[in-house]
């Protein structure tokens, strides 16, 4: 499907649904240009900010159906792409009903389609959300040029199956393992860093109008001074520091103090080592401290 | 712009992206063009936008692109400016190479030196220099057996200058690069930016690195380490389907009166490895002495279960020590103080795998992944080489991460047994270790 909107257009779309980019992070002007192109879009970046998020935003824009694939090490083709219903073959066997044909238990009926061949056999434009590639192994990532390459597949029992309209690919990776030369050329790259302060705090008020101007700059400038200084083993997401400052909303806080960053940190640090590491190296009221000097 | 002038532009772009390590093939080509058709070339930004996300695939490849576009895209002035630079330099670099070989004449006849070892002598402390030159004057009026030296004495007097240089470009060239500089103006202007980014930590050998400068390369190397930390995490609960298992399945399906309602597949499960870490600590290793003590620190605290141990004359066991440093300093306030007698020995790796087998062989088990942080140059190379297959028999695998640049691993003949038993791979700087990491799946 290729749009009839101009990139500006298609931004505002994006704005209208609540998901908010700036020029500089580029998210949709290379989403935009994936459609065009008919292209896969492969988003890479660091745990948390917000890769999955854009395929829902888009599947919304689009009102079309998200279809997902959470990837995981040993992830096959049984599970990613179709499966026959061997225990209804079997039942339908049993039945012993005159003039069966082997073939008539390799129809449609007896298909588990996954959601690889969902994507394909979909009558209207959909978004396919292949998430966290970087977790399967060489092999399925092999598997899955095939199926990208031509959007069709072989089913050797039934035949090709094409697509009946191209879904709208979008490949998430956390950087975990190099993904293959191959793959990433088929592909329109992306990589996301953190979102900057001034993005963060526009979400926050998005996501929660109620919360105070004061706060949100203050939990957004927090989150971003622990991403920044410290090494956490697990950097806070955007999910999370949403939740920290709703957690401080139904607290009826209008601004930061330590005794509440103290009480609440646990949303955004979650493990005991890189809650030592806050305590070692920072601390609630210096975390306060340096936001105000940023 | 015209469609043919904007190819142009855009080849000689991708030409800049190539010399950088970007490879980009001729489909990347027509979709950057369909994407500059489709956005337009008003923008500046839009279009660095278009470019990124259809030529560049990877985030190792970001700073190089955002570079090149910058210098590539820059006014016409500052790009002369850039040319005539590189330009100078080249010049500078012809002058002084011509000028040498003119200095450098042994009766009137020039020696036969290449031009890395003429670049060796324009690289060398002004006393060596001079010490050379004086040979060489002395040579020229010198006699043997009475008899006033002649043409004939030319090759001794090469010899002893290649040796000499030799020497010197070892000593020199892991430190300055002995080539020609490059006449390419942009070329020579992203190298430059890149030098002055974050990725010049991690191209820049590591014992090169000023200590002002370590708080930020031991958060990359602990950003690195981490890697292989979610790595072997991630392996823990997660098997493979594999076969159908007729066994168990025919077993399992007995209830159903032999009906196979359920299958079993055969699970491909690697049991969680564990990871020892041993570090030479010789006198050869001392320059990288800060990289290995940010490696060990980055590998124990995010590593869970891994053994450490140092090597010099002989093994020590450090992990207890090392675990019970919360922070890098306390690590180095616990540990140090007893290693500092051990710095800066010789090595006999021999020796000390040999104490490994004896007294701690009960770690070397097939799940056992063995990490040796070494350049190799130890005595009683054969033995160690003995010791190291033996050790390979145990373990699952052994990773050799060695500081010595590849090419110079001919030169040290006990690298080429060693090899035979182990992964070794050239690891003196952060991105070679970030390679060495990316490989660990295939290894842990």
């Amino acid at each position: 499907m290729k749009l009839t909107m101009s990139l500006d257009e298609f931004e505002k779309e994006l704005a209208k649904v609540g998901y908010i980019t700036e020029k500089e992070d580029r998210i949709a002007l290379t989403a935009y240009l994936a459609i065009q192109l008919e292209k896969p879009m492969l988003i890479a970046g660091p745990p948390g900010v917000g890769k999955t998020e854009i395929a829902k935003v888009l599947s919304q824009v689009f009102s079309a159906p998200l279809i997902r694939l959470q990837c995981y090490e040993g992830l096959d083709e049984n599970k990613a792409l179709y499966e026959w219903n061997y225990q209804r073959q079997l039942l339908k066997i049993q039945m012993k009903e005159e003039g069966l044909k082997e073939e008539d238990l390799f129809g449609l009926d007896y298909l588990l389609p996954r959601p690889l061949l969902q994507g394909l056999m979909s009558d209207n434009f959909s978004v396919l959300l292949i998430d966290e590639i970087d977790k399967t192994d060489a092999e399925f990532e092999a598997f899955l040029l095939e199926v990208l390459g031509e959007f069709q597949v072989t089913i050797p029992e039934m035949g090709t199956i094409k697509a009946k309209q191209r879904p709208f690919v979008i490949l998430t990776s956390n950087g975990e393992r190099e993904l293959s030369d191959a793959l990433r050329r088929r592909c329109v790259f992306l990589y996301i860093n953190p979102p900057s302060v001034d993005k963060e705090v526009k979400i926050l008020r998005t996501k929660h109008p109620d919360l105070p101007d004061k706060l949100a700059f203050q939990v957004a400038k927090a989150v971003s001074v622990l991403r920044e200084k410290l090494t956490l083993q697990k950097q806070p997401s955007i999910a999370e520091t949403m939740d920290w400052a709703k957690a401080l909303l139904v607290m009826g806080k209008t601004e930061l103090d330590p005794v509440w960053v103290d009480a609440t940190l646990n949303l955004l640090l979650k493990s005991k080592e890189d809650l030592d590491l806050f305590y070692r190296e920072m601390g609630a009221e210096k975390l306060i401290e340096e936001t105000k000097g940023m | 712009m015209e469609r043919s002038e904007l190819d142009r532009h855009l080849l000689e772009f991708i030409g800049l992206l190539r010399q950088g390590g970007i490879s980009v093939n001729l489909t990347e080509v027509q979709d950057a063009l369909q994407g500059l058709t489709l956005i337009g070339l008003e923008d500046k930004s839009r279009v660095e936008g278009v470019l990124q996300c259809t030529l560049v695939k990877s985030v190792n490849q970001l700073s190089w692109f955002q570079e090149a576009f910058r210098v590539f895209f820059a006014p016409p002035e500052a790009k002369a400016t850039w040319q005539k630079e590189a330009q100078e330099k080249v010049a500078s670099w012809e002058q002084g190479i011509a000028k040498t070989r003119e200095e450098l004449r042994f009766q009137g006849e020039e020696l036969n030196l290449t031009e890395e070892q003429i670049a060796t002598y324009l690289s060398l402390p002004e006393e060596e220099k001079e010490r050379l030159k004086q040979f060489l004057e002395r040579s020229e009026i010198g006699t043997r057996n009475g008899v006033q030296l002649d043409h004939s004495f030319q090759p001794v007097v090469e010899r002893m200058f290649h040796g000499s240089l030799e020497y010197w470009r070892r000593k020199l060239g892991e430190d300055m690069a002995l080539t020609p500089p490059g006449e390419e103006g942009l070329l020579s202007e992203v190298q430059r930016a890149m030098r002055h980014k974050e990725l010049h930590y991690l191209t820049k050998d590591l014992k090169d690195i000023p200590p002002e400068e370590w708080p930020t390369v031991s958060k990359l190397i602990r950003k690195l380490t981490r890697r292989l930390a979610t790595q072997v995490s991630r392996r823990l609960g997660q098997g493979k389907s594999g076969s159908l298992d007729m066994r168990r399945t025919v077993r399992e399906n007995l209830r159903y009166g032999g009906v196979l309602l359920k299958q079993n597949y055969r699970k491909r499960r690697k049991g969680k490895p564990k990871f020892i870490l041993l570090c030479d600590i010789s006198g050869s290793m001392l320059k990288y002495t800060e990289f290995i003590l940010q490696f060990m620190y980055g590998l124990t605290s995010l590593v869970t279960g891994i053994e450490t141990y140092v090597f010099a004359n002989h093994l020590m066991y450090i992990t207890p020590k090392l675990r019970g440093a919360q922070t890098f300093q306390g690590m180095l306030n616990t540990t140090l103080g007893d290693l500092v007698d051990e710095f800066g020995g010789g090595t006999n790796l021999a020796v000390s795998l040999e104490e490994l087998h004896k007294e701690y062989g009960n770690t070397l088990t097939r799940r056992t992944v063995l990490f040796i942080l070494s350049d190799g140059q130890t005595l009683e190379g054969e033995k160690a080489a003995f010791y190291l297959q033996k050790t390979r028999s145990k373990v699952r695998e052994i990773i050799w991460l060695n500081t010595l640049p590849e090419k110079k691993w001919k030169d040290v003949k006990a690298l080429e047994l060693f090899q035979a038993h182990c992964q070794m791979f050239e690891c003196n700087t952060l991105a070679q270790l970030q390679e060495v990491l990316k490989k660990s799946p295939g290894f842990v």
